[in-house]
């Protein structure tokens, strides 16, 4: 069936700059402006194709030392080019990709086939060319166009929709997964553990919530500078847990404390008891070794080895032993190793499903 | 001549982790000075964050020989339990806690700074590869650490989808 062709940039973005903002800011900057950008480049362009720019320059955020992308796109181009070239312009260096307009749209058809699909976004992408590909379709999205012609494509909704969708999905993903770290180190005694991860699913959560208001992708790294500038509402809880306590004392208040917030924001149920049949952890060639009265995990594909008390062990054959394994509930012995497997990288946690977008229900939050 | 704390294959894979871990703090050094220069504290706080468990990973690939590296979240955590008795431990602590609003971005770069400039004469200085004098010798040397751990059938730093033995699907096709 074919679908109304859609712009790939939909005017009226929230917190994304206009051109001229944009280029204001490379002047200011590096005494550059979009007419030496373009120069650097000619040589990757067609005929017919759009130069877009992204990244946190073009969001607002940014400062001297970032990079500017550029997004050369069109139908000429046999290849697609994975890894950016990297340009100087002046003092700005110019990382720009090369991409046949077909490849992108396979990419956004692929995001909206995992969007619709039951399973975690998390590796939904394949391998990490894949992966790369997928931070260009956030470049694309929520970057402006600068020359040529506007991106189209058949797709039932709007690039940046899509790409808006796949961030609330993959952090609220990330949440739920962090949270539950948090909450089986605290048990398991881990309490920087229990605290980092903590912080992490009040990050995850907060991006996810700016997401679900529509505000562009901001990146990991620009959360607080995004907050300050689009939804100071969010400000006292990112402050609240962006320093870990000194000292053990004061970590499961904050973990709790923390996890409780992530459910505030997201909706979620994230108690140990809601998500224990929902996750599996998958230890993969590790197996257990009994020497004398000592016991030993080996496992040959990491060429490594890791001794066992015999508690340990004895929790190891009673719920690990046939392969991934869940975590009852209330069976503490079990999330305990569960926890320091993965925090020796022993194990991965395999999540029975994703969370849909129409599944998750983060609060309006409002913009400034 | 020294022999090297354990078997061949695990010593070169933790250090060729460590040398690109090394490698890879000049983006965290240059979000931080353009963080600084912008005064922007969200920014100086999170790059100081992932300083602060970039150090710890690297002392803790250096004291103790471990591998598999577990996951990124949990990478602060296990660097600091294996670097507890180290002198840098508080160092990488505090960055990794972070800092309340009445820390300037100023003293977090600082502490950064010394930080890393501690664990580079531990394990050595790296070219920067996000300039034009650093970008061919770190490749160079990335490449040597690669070769290296190939030779000894170690799985290599770089994405495995980077090694010739996987080309990607588009220079397939």
């Amino acid at each position: 069936m074919v679908q109304p062709e859609q712009p790939a940039h939909p005017s009226g973005t929230a917190h994304r700059s206009s051109l001229d903002e944009v280029e204001a800011r490379l002047q200011a900057y590096h005494q550059v402006g979009f007419k030496e950008v373009l120069g650097a480049i000619t040589y990757l362009r067609d005929e017919g194709d759009a130069v877009i720019c992204g990244g946190s320059l073009t969001l607002g955020l940014g400062n001297r030392l970032s990079d500017l992308d550029i997004v050369v796109a069109g139908q000429v181009s046999a290849e697609s080019s994975r890894i950016p070239l990297q340009h100087w312009v002046s003092s700005l260096r110019v990382d720009a990709w090369k991409l046949h307009r077909d490849a992108l749209g396979e990419l956004v058809e692929r995001a909206e086939e995992a969007l619709d699909a039951e399973g975690p976004i998390d590796g939904a992408f394949g391998d990490i060319f894949e992966e790369a590909d997928l931070k260009l379709l956030h470049r694309v999205a929520f970057g402006i166009l600068i020359d040529g012609t506007e991106l189209r494509y058949t797709v039932s909704r709007s690039y940046e929709a899509i790409a808006g969708d796949l961030l609330v999905r993959e952090y609220a993903e990330r949440a739920r997964s962090v949270a539950l770290l948090a909450q089986i180190a605290l048990a398991a005694g881990s309490w920087v553990a229990a605290t980092s991860h903590a912080r992490l699913a009040v990050r995850s959560a907060l991006h996810a919530s700016l997401y679900a208001n529509g505000v562009a992708f901001t990146g990991d790294k620009w959360l607080r500078e995004r907050i300050d500038a689009a939804a100071p509402a969010l400000v006292d809880t990112h402050e609240i847990f962006s320093v870990l306590p000194a000292t053990p004392d004061l970590a499961k208040t904050f973990t709790l404390d923390a996890v409780a917030t992530v459910e505030r924001l997201s909706k979620l149920d994230l108690s140990l008891a809601a998500l224990a049949g929902q996750v599996q952890f998958d230890a993969g060639d590790l197996r257990l070794h009994a020497v004398g009265d000592r016991w030993f995990l080996v496992s040959l594909e990491r060429d490594s080895l890791w001794e066992l008390t015999s508690g340990e062990a004895e929790t190891w054959r009673r719920v690990a032993t046939k392969g991934p394994w869940s975590c009852v509930g209330d069976d503490e012995a079990a999330w305990v190793l569960s926890f320091d497997l993965s925090a020796l990288g022993l194990t991965k946690m395999r999540w029975a499903r994703g969370l849909p977008v129409a599944e998750l229900a983060f609060d309006q939050v409002a913009l400034t | 001549m020294k022999a090297v704390p354990s078997g061949a294959g695990r010593y070169i894979w933790c250090q060729s982790q460590l040398v690109w871990l090394n490698m890879a703090m000049a983006a965290r050094l240059e979000d931080l000075e353009g963080a600084f220069s912008a005064n922007q504290s969200g920014l100086t706080r999170y790059s100081a964050i992932a300083l602060g468990e970039d150090c710890a990973v690297i002392l803790a690939l250096a004291l103790t020989n471990e591998k598999p590296l577990p996951t990124r979240s949990m990478r602060p955590s296990w660097a600091l339990e294996r670097i507890r008795d180290h002198p840098l431990h508080d160092e990488c602590w505090s960055l990794i806690r972070s800092f309340p609003a009445d820390r300037s971005n100023g003293e977090i770069r600082e502490d950064c700074l010394k930080l890393v400039r501690a664990v580079r004469e531990i394990v050595g200085e790296v070219p920067d590869g996000l300039t034009n004098e650093g970008l061919f010798p770190g490749v160079a040397l990335a490449r040597d650490w690669n070769k290296m751990v190939d030779e000894l059938h170690q799985e290599s730093f770089f994405p495995k989808e980077w090694i010739r033995s996987a080309a990607p699907k588009s220079a397939a096709t």
